[in-house]
């Protein structure tokens, strides 16, 4: 490696510090995709850890979990496992609930009844007061705290601490305060512990419980373990699994995880036109410095010296860019967590409490990805450096010649790519995610990507007289400089597409989702009001309105029907969906169930109640695949139970999956009572404002519970839907910013290379204002260019995102609308964007100093 | 066809370089007077650095002298707006170089269709002007060939065609020849020489090679600076 020290000053450190507007640019577009790229990870992971945080903490000692696939297990399973005890190993039964503390808008906390006497060896207590002990809260009305959520609350043992359960507020005095050791720790502190009876009282539970936490003897060997899983599982009733604990923490994992997948998507694209910003800068400085590596080649640098040089150049750039990275993307986490957690609190778990962890793993692992991303991108314009021969004399034109012979070939393998990106599109989902549909995008992108040169030569033969005769002779000067720096401008062009292409194809698939759901809501939100169960802070809603408060509202003049939604989350192997009821009675009058085959729900619905069929969600039906005429199997006490499935209606409330029964039907196979929800509608006449005074103040004093009107949760559902999707606008505007820097950083180093050029148009007197023009021309022209390549790509996009990702991540049919409005704006905001970008180069460009220029060689 | 050449005047010219901050100036043309006829061929003869390329860019409007005046025509160039200077070297003043004439990005018939462009022709009849001068300089078959794909005579017979095509007054030529073998050399001297002949030019030719200069029908020496007897 002769001379690799020697070379790397004259090469790239001084040439670095000259230019360093583009050395600054080209760190912030790497720094912007590390820093996305690691926001993203470390919210998802601060959810998922608290998540699981919560799992193992709540598990304790506990090596198996007995838990039940459908709403609770029957409390006689503990009688059958009693053989457990007198084999040494210890059964710590438990519910798991959520309450909203203080009042209806309270901090939203987990409740776990626990049984005194065994749970001491199960879970760890360590108590904040000598005096105190676990047996405290046999106490009726009495719960221990931890000492996060004591403080927070400025609560003492004695003091009283108000709950809203069931739709009613109640008063625990606080028995003692916890220690954040062991249980304590659990949802990051927002959890009480109560009795197990009073707790079964306090929330209907009452000869049910959510979980058995098997601590087994001492000891035992991992085969000895196995054996007594075996036997536990063939002694437990039916509806029942046992397992070990972290199976919990999967079960929320693949939730989430579809959501999360969507985001690491979008983080990669901001990495990728990062990693285009790399390539770019490094072409560009081993074109501007050909002379110079042809003359230290001529000295007696070897071809190797010469490239890592210039790889060297972009380790550096990598380096720096994803160690800036690395540190905004701990500072954007906060903000991500924000969007992230709110998301997965909305629509999964409404009591995760995540707290951001930045975990040092994950910020190394977005620094690796920036650097080796950068080292790839440095690799193309290392090699054409190495290959320079000494004391180039080739001209600048000849070697752009010898590019554009190349723009056949990628022009065809971009063919290529997009035939392979339409054959992705034809498999299904691997293991519920949508890998193929992943694929098909990013070679739809990296396709329309090789089309950009043809493209480019295309638009300039084509395009060249008509833009002549339009807007005059600079026109065709920029025409020159597009094609003539074709491997240049090309680039740029095609960076401009991805970005343009992904927001295009995620503005249409969130447009065509919002009017979707926007429309389903208008079929499907018929009644006038809405009750749930006061659920404090939480955006979702817990827990369950008793039938007590309902007979209330059916009691209120001015009040026509109601109909209450029942339901509980139920699992099948270990996959989540939920389990619900209403009044089939109700949905064959009203019909406010549309089907996914276009059937009158009133018809289908008459008959499955006449013929106890049952209705699945368009989630369920594309996770389990089901259809209609099928049958589903359900968890019970009594074993599992069979239903013909008479239709699927289109639910856009959630990618769990619900199957529906009719309310009798579901009451006599569960012991659940109340609603999770209640609809309900008013007689002629009542306005919703004065139904809903009336229903709250007839439950005043008695019942906290949330009434919404029609109007107001139309509203909220478009609101929680916007602010899942902000991340994503959020990610397209970081792409499209860079890829609008991109242009300037182009155009920038292509005037500078030019500087002889445009000194010679000037002696054959085109005048500045006509220089600056052609390369705000050049620009437009680049911009223009981007657009209807992103466009197009961004189309096909759209409808792989709406047709393969969505419908295999979350099971849902979407409408295409386009929303051209926005689409517009958009693009002219990029056009814009482009031709602003343009103006600095433009007047580097019109500053060209004539005679200076033409003395170079 | 106008058929009269400019009329070149310089009085006292002076062109100094730095100079600022303290450090001694370099004078690189000092004092020189010169009148040229119209449809004269002078040949400015000189080693390098004697100020031939200083003198032609003030004669082309490219940079302004320090003291003394340039009148073509009568007009002083120092007192031209950069309007003004931009139409100059559009309409007046003409000039092929060494090298490097020629953009690289466009074919030699848009090469020579830019000046006309640029000084508002319509695109039809500045392609039909720039093939007749192209056919002019016998480079008819070349019409869409890019400058990579030429010969370095054949890239100054594109240069003198785009030179002569908004036909100026004034030609001006910096080493013509100075990047090409004798013989080629010799083509496109002989070239230059019949075609301002016919149409009347006034040429100022900047060269090192007394050979070159034999074809001018006047020849002023430049050392340091200053005219040399």
């Amino acid at each position: 490696m002769t001379g690799f020290r020697h070379l790397l000053g004259p090469l790239v450190l001084r040439p670095a510090a000259k230019d360093r507007l583009r050395f600054f640019l080209t760190v912030s577009g790497i720094a912007v995709g590390v820093a996305t790229i690691a926001a993203i990870r470390l919210a998802n992971a601060s959810v998922l850890s608290s998540f699981s945080d919560t799992v193992d903490f709540v598990a304790g000692k506990a090596s198996i979990t007995v838990l039940a696939d459908g709403p609770g297990i029957p409390e006689a399973a503990l009688e059958r496992l009693a053989w457990l005890r007198r084999a040494g190993a210890t059964l710590a039964p438990a519910i798991t609930e959520t309450a909203a503390a203080g009042a209806a808008d309270g901090e939203v906390v987990d409740v776990l009844g626990i049984d005194p006497l065994a749970d001491g060896s199960a879970r760890e207590y360590s108590f904040a007061s000598e005096e105190s002990d676990i047996l405290s809260i046999f106490e009726k009305d009495s719960v221990l705290v931890t000492s996060v959520f004591a403080e927070r609350n400025h609560l003492h043992p004695g003091d009283f601490l108000p709950l809203v359960v069931r739709g009613v507020e109640r008063r625990f005095r606080v028995a003692a305060v916890l220690r954040p050791v062991g249980a304590a720790r659990a949802a990051s502190g927002s959890i009480l512990f109560m009795d197990l009876a009073g707790a079964q009282e306090a929330f209907g539970k009452v000869g049910r419980l959510d979980r058995i936490d098997v601590v087994l003897p001492p000891g035992l060997s991992e085969e000895g373990r196995a054996r007594f899983e075996e036997e536990i599982r063939a002694s437990l009733p039916p509806g029942t699994t046992a397992g070990r604990p972290e199976r919990r923490t999967e079960t929320v994992d693949r939730l989430v995880r579809a959501f999360r997948v969507n985001l690491s998507a979008l983080g990669l694209i901001a990495l990728l036109v990062g990693m285009y910003f790399v390539y770019n800068t490094l072409s560009i400085s081993v074109l501007r410095r050909r002379t110079d590596i042809g003359t230290v080649r001529a000295l007696g640098a070897s071809k190797r010296s010469v490239f890592a040089v210039f790889l060297a150049e972009g380790l550096a750039l990598g380096v720096l860019g994803s160690a800036a990275g690395a540190g905004l993307g701990a500072v954007l986490a906060k903000g991500a967590l924000l969007l992230v957690g709110g998301t997965a609190t909305e629509l999964y778990i409404p009591s995760a409490h995540p707290s951001l962890h930045l975990d040092p793993f994950v910020l190394l692992l977005a620094f690796t990805v920036g650097v080796v991303s950068s080292v790839l991108s440095a690799l193309a314009p290392a090699l054409e450096a190495a290959g320079v021969e000494p004391a180039a004399t080739m001209r600048h034109g000849s070697v752009e010649a010898a590019r554009r012979r190349r723009t056949r070939p990628l022009a065809l393998a971009g063919v290529v790519l997009l035939v392979l990106a339409f054959l992705a599109t034809l498999p299904g989902p691997v293991r519920g995610l949508p890998l193929f549909g992943f694929l098909s995008v990013s070679l739809i992108v990296s396709g329309v990507s090789l089309l950009a040169p043809a493209a480019v030569t295309l638009a300039a033969a084509r395009l060249d007289g008509p833009a002549l005769r339009i807007f005059g002779v600079e026109a065709r000067l920029a025409r020159a400089n597009l094609t003539g720096s074709l491997s240049r401008t090309s680039v740029a062009v095609a960076a401009l597409t991805m970005a343009l292409a992904m927001m295009v194809s995620v503005a249409v698939m969130v447009g065509s989702f919002r009017t979707t759901v926007a429309t389903w809501v208008g079929q499907t939100l018929a009644s006038d009001l809405f009750l749930s169960p006061a659920s404090g802070r939480s955006g979702a809603s817990f827990g369950r309105i008793p039938d007590e408060a309902i007979e209330i509202v059916r009691g209120v003049p001015g009040v026509d029907e109601v109909d209450p939604f029942l339901a509980f989350s139920a699992t099948r192997d270990g996959v989540p969906f939920t389990v619900g009821s209403g009044l089939f009675a109700f949905i064959a009058k009203h019909g406010n169930l549309p089907l996914v085959d276009g059937r009158d729900p009133k018809k289908v619905l008459a008959r499955a109640l006449e013929q106890s069929e049952v209705v699945v969600s368009e989630p369920y039906a594309e996770k389990f695949r089901v259809r209609t005429g099928d049958e589903v199997e359900l968890p019970s006490d009594r074993g599992p139970v069979r239903f013909r499935v008479a239709g699927v209606y289109t639910d856009y409330s959630n990618d769990r999956g619900t199957v529906t029964l009719d309310r009798a039907q579901f009451q006599r196979i569960w012991p659940l009572t109340g609603a999770s929800t209640v609809a309900v509608t008013l007689k002629g006449g009542v306005s919703p404002e004065e139904g809903a005074r009336r229903v709250a103040a007839a439950l005043q004093g008695r019942y906290v519970l949330r009434v919404r009107t029609n109007a107001t949760l139309r509203r909220i559902v478009l609101r929680i839907f916007d602010r899942t999707f902000a991340v994503t606008y959020a990610l397209e505007g970081v792409a499209l910013a860079v890829a609008v820097l991109g242009v300037l950083n182009t155009l920038t180093a292509l005037v500078l290379e030019r500087r002889r050029e445009i000194g010679l148009l000037r002696v054959l007197g085109a005048s500045a204002a006509r220089v600056r023009r052609a390369v705000r021309y050049e620009a437009a022209a680049i911009g223009s260019l981007g657009a209807t390549l992103g466009t197009l790509a961004g189309g096909a996009m759209s409808l792989v995102l709406v047709h393969v990702i969505n419908r295999q991540s979350f099971g849902w049919t979407i409408a295409m609308h386009a929303p051209w409005g926005f689409l517009a704006a958009a693009l002219g905001l990029v056009l814009l964007a482009t031709l602003a970008a343009a103006s600095h180069p433009a007047g580097l460009a019109a500053a060209t100093d004539v005679a200076a220029a033409l003395k170079e060689e | 066809m106008k058929l009269l050449g400019a009329r070149v005047i310089t009085e006292s010219v002076t062109k100094s370089y730095g100079g600022g901050r303290g450090t001694a100036g370099v004078d690189a043309l000092l004092g020189v007077s010169l009148t040229l006829e119209p449809g004269s061929f002078t040949a400015l003869l000189g080693p390098s650095g004697c100020g031939k390329s200083t003198l032609l860019n003030l004669l082309g409007a490219l940079d302004r002298p320090t003291a003394g005046r340039v009148l073509v025509d009568g007009r002083d160039l120092a007192t031209l707006s950069e309007d003004e200077r931009d139409g100059y070297r559009r309409k007046t003043a003409a000039t092929v170089f060494q090298f490097f004439n020629l953009l690289p990005t466009m074919t030699a018939l848009e090469n020579v269709a830019l000046p006309l462009l640029l000084e508002g022709v319509s695109p039809a009849d500045a392609d039909t002007r720039a093939a007749r001068g192209l056919a002019d300089v016998g480079l008819a078959d070349k019409e869409r060939a890019y400058p990579y794909e030429l010969s370095g005579g054949q890239m100054q017979r594109v240069a003198v065609a785009r030179a002569l095509a908004n036909e100026p007054a004034l030609l001006l030529a910096d080493e013509p020849t100075g990047n090409l073998d004798s013989k080629t050399g010799e083509q496109v001297l002989s070239l230059v020489a019949g075609l301002v002949k016919e149409r009347g030019i006034t040429v100022v030719m900047a060269t090192h090679s007394a050979e070159a200069a034999a074809r001018a029908s006047r020849i002023l020496r430049l050392r340091d600076g200053q005219l040399v007897p």
